[in-house]
């Protein structure tokens, strides 16, 4: 079937396109591990104090969730980057001239995405762990294989709803810097108005009030019930459903774009 | 629906492009091109060439008019269209991340041609297009004149019938223009690719194009081969200096006067210049005249009408060209 096999090629270019590109490749390994440590470190005494975290949970198992929400959208916003220089590089003109499948352009791109936001994933895990056990405070998934390949999947999910906005973004203003700008605006308010990294009972009522309308505040318990607690559907499917929600306006508008710079 | 005749493969009627801006970018223009033919759009800058172009290869909606490549609409059926067509864009468009040898598979992947067939034409074009050794090399640390050549090779992969280009030698030195040149009138006489092709730069449309189009202004000032355009101006210039050009000035426009063909006669700066239709032929004439009275000749010059005379002639203005050192920074400010 050419959309799948156009997707493939789509999605094979843009992975020699990361690892090729030293610069591009060190910070996208290295952003996640950078948050990780620094993170842990400033944050790791929380636990110190009674009642903040709940009982044996130490803030490295706390905010795993949350760095990898947030690592999620660091790599979400680099999307709309990549399509703003398929575009003014000509190069989406060169795809367009061929008979190829159309929504093989953005499925290969997304496939791209969540692929390196799995890899990124995975390395942030393994690297908790590692910190866990020079710190004589075990992290582990308590959901095992299974619920790591959820947490992956929830963090896919996140990344490509995320993905949408700056693809979106990317296609409507054309510039890299712009989608950076507001990418970053959008972020950072989400991130902290959510509970990615401090309990929400810690947080000033009006923030918990913000968070409960956050859909990074679900993906986040969703991945965090999976590593502490266990298979608490109650929790992760809610998640999905607001991350699909997500995901159905951003992914349409990037299709709505994508029409009109296609035609 | 009716196909035009097997030898029109191109067919413009009556097309219209107007921009969302109410810039009317292409105004009302017909033309056709027939299957074989190397075609060309001469045109300064913003004439409308390149929207043109892109009409033609289904990347742009048309507002009005008809258009058919090799008997297809080019909106209705413009997924047929892409497949016989190869399009290399003003823009050099290599993926710089990928090598050259990949860069040519990806474009064979994306005319979903079987790998094994990619492979083999892959090694054809590098070799067509003189890029064997730098095959494995990054498109990146290519010249300007390497990428060129890349994008024609990719734009080759699956044997098009007919190749669209639009400016393809627009800011390269005179060295890789002339190699450019060399693969385009090789493609079209050997493999019998029709090419439409775009420029700015007369020269190349005197050298390749069997035919041209002359458009400023979104319009076709003058259509023809480019010596019928030439032939429109009139007279050709044969410029004569003579050894003792004092001596022998008047005895020598007397004998050439008596010639058939002589349009007119005028003291220049070599001693005289004479504006004949047939200039070729009558040289030899103007030679024995003047040698069988002892006049002696230093050296005879003989020159064609230019297309710039032509563009001069349609639009009262001389064809601007980017000058070849200010190509780079034009590239740079000239996206839209």
């Amino acid at each position: 079937m050419t959309l799948l096999s156009d997707t493939r090629y789509v999605f094979i270019r843009y992975m020699r396109k990361l690892v090729r590109n030293p610069i591009l490749l060190f910070f996208s390994l290295f952003q996640p591990i950078l948050f990780l440590a620094l993170f842990t470190q400033l944050l790791g005494r929380l636990s110190n104090f009674p009642g903040v975290l709940p009982v044996g949970v130490s803030y490295l198992e706390f905010a795993a969730a949350g760095i990898l929400l947030q690592n999620a959208f660091g790599s979400a916003l680099q999307s709309g980057n990549s399509i703003v220089a398929d575009i003014d590089s000509g190069f989406l003109h060169k795809m367009l001239v061929t008979p190829m499948s159309r929504p093989a352009i953005l499925l290969g791109r997304l496939a791209s995405d969540a692929f390196r936001v799995v890899v990124q994933t995975a390395i942030i895990l393994a690297l908790a762990y590692g910190i866990g056990a020079a710190e004589n405070s075990p992290f582990t998934v308590n959901t095992g294989v299974i619920g790591i390949l959820l947490i992956f999947f929830t963090i896919a999910f996140f990344g490509l709803a995320w993905s949408g906005i700056s693809l979106a973004l990317g296609m409507k203003t054309r510039s890299a810097e712009t989608v950076f700008a507001i990418g970053g605006v959008i972020t950072f308010p989400l991130l902290f108005l959510s509970s990615a990294l401090l309990p929400i009972n810690f947080l000033p009522g009006w923030v918990q009030t913000v968070s409960k309308f956050n859909p990074v505040s679900y993906a986040v318990d969703a991945c965090r019930v999976l590593m502490i607690n266990g298979y608490d559907w109650g929790t992760i499917l809610p998640a999905w459903g607001v991350i699909g929600l997500v995901a159905v306006i951003t992914l349409g508008a990037t299709l709505y774009q994508f029409r009109k710079v296609v035609s | 629906m009716s196909r035009p005749l097997m030898s029109d493969i191109i067919t413009v009627k009556n097309l219209v492009e107007v921009y969302s801006d109410g810039t009317k970018a292409v105004d009302d223009i017909s033309f056709s091109v027939a299957e074989g033919e190397f075609f060309g759009f001469l045109g300064p800058n913003g004439a409308g060439k390149s929207t043109t172009i892109k009409i033609l290869t289904t990347l742009l909606r048309k507002t009005s008019g008809t258009v058919t490549v090799a008997g297809f609409d080019v909106e209705k059926q413009a997924a047929a269209i892409r497949r016989i067509i190869g399009v290399q864009s003003q823009d050099t468009t290599v993926d710089g991340d990928l090598t050259g040898r990949e860069n040519i598979m990806l474009q064979g992947h994306f005319h979903q041609m079987k790998t094994d067939e990619i492979k083999k034409r892959v090694n054809e074009l590098l070799k067509l297009v003189g890029l064997e050794e730098a095959a494995e090399k990054r498109a990146r640390n290519y010249s300007g004149g390497m990428k060129k050549r890349l994008d024609l090779a990719t734009a080759l992969v699956h044997k098009p019938k007919i190749l669209f280009l639009d400016e393809p030698t627009t800011g390269l030195d005179p060295q890789s223009r002339s190699a450019i040149w060399t693969y385009l009138e090789k493609l079209n006489r050997e493999e019998g690719i029709t090419i439409f092709l775009t420029t700015q730069y007369l020269e190349e449309a005197d050298k390749l194009c069997k035919r041209l189009s002359i458009i400023d202004k979104g319009k076709i000032v003058a259509s023809g081969s480019p010596a019928e355009l030439k032939r429109e101006i009139g007279a050709d210039s044969i410029r004569i200096s003579l050894e003792n050009c004092k001596k022998d000035n008047a005895k020598a426009k007397e004998l050439i006067k008596t010639l058939n063909d002589v349009n007119e006669i005028i003291d220049s700066e070599e001693c005289l210049t004479v504006f004949a239709k047939n200039a070729g032929l009558l040289i030899a004439d103007i030679v024995r005249a003047l040698d069988s009275s002892d006049i002696r000749i230093a050296s005879v010059t003989f020159s064609s009408p230019s297309l710039d005379d032509v563009f001069i002639k349609h639009t009262g203005k001389r064809i601007r060209t980017e000058e070849l050192v200010k190509a780079p920074s034009a590239m740079l400010g000239g996206r839209r």
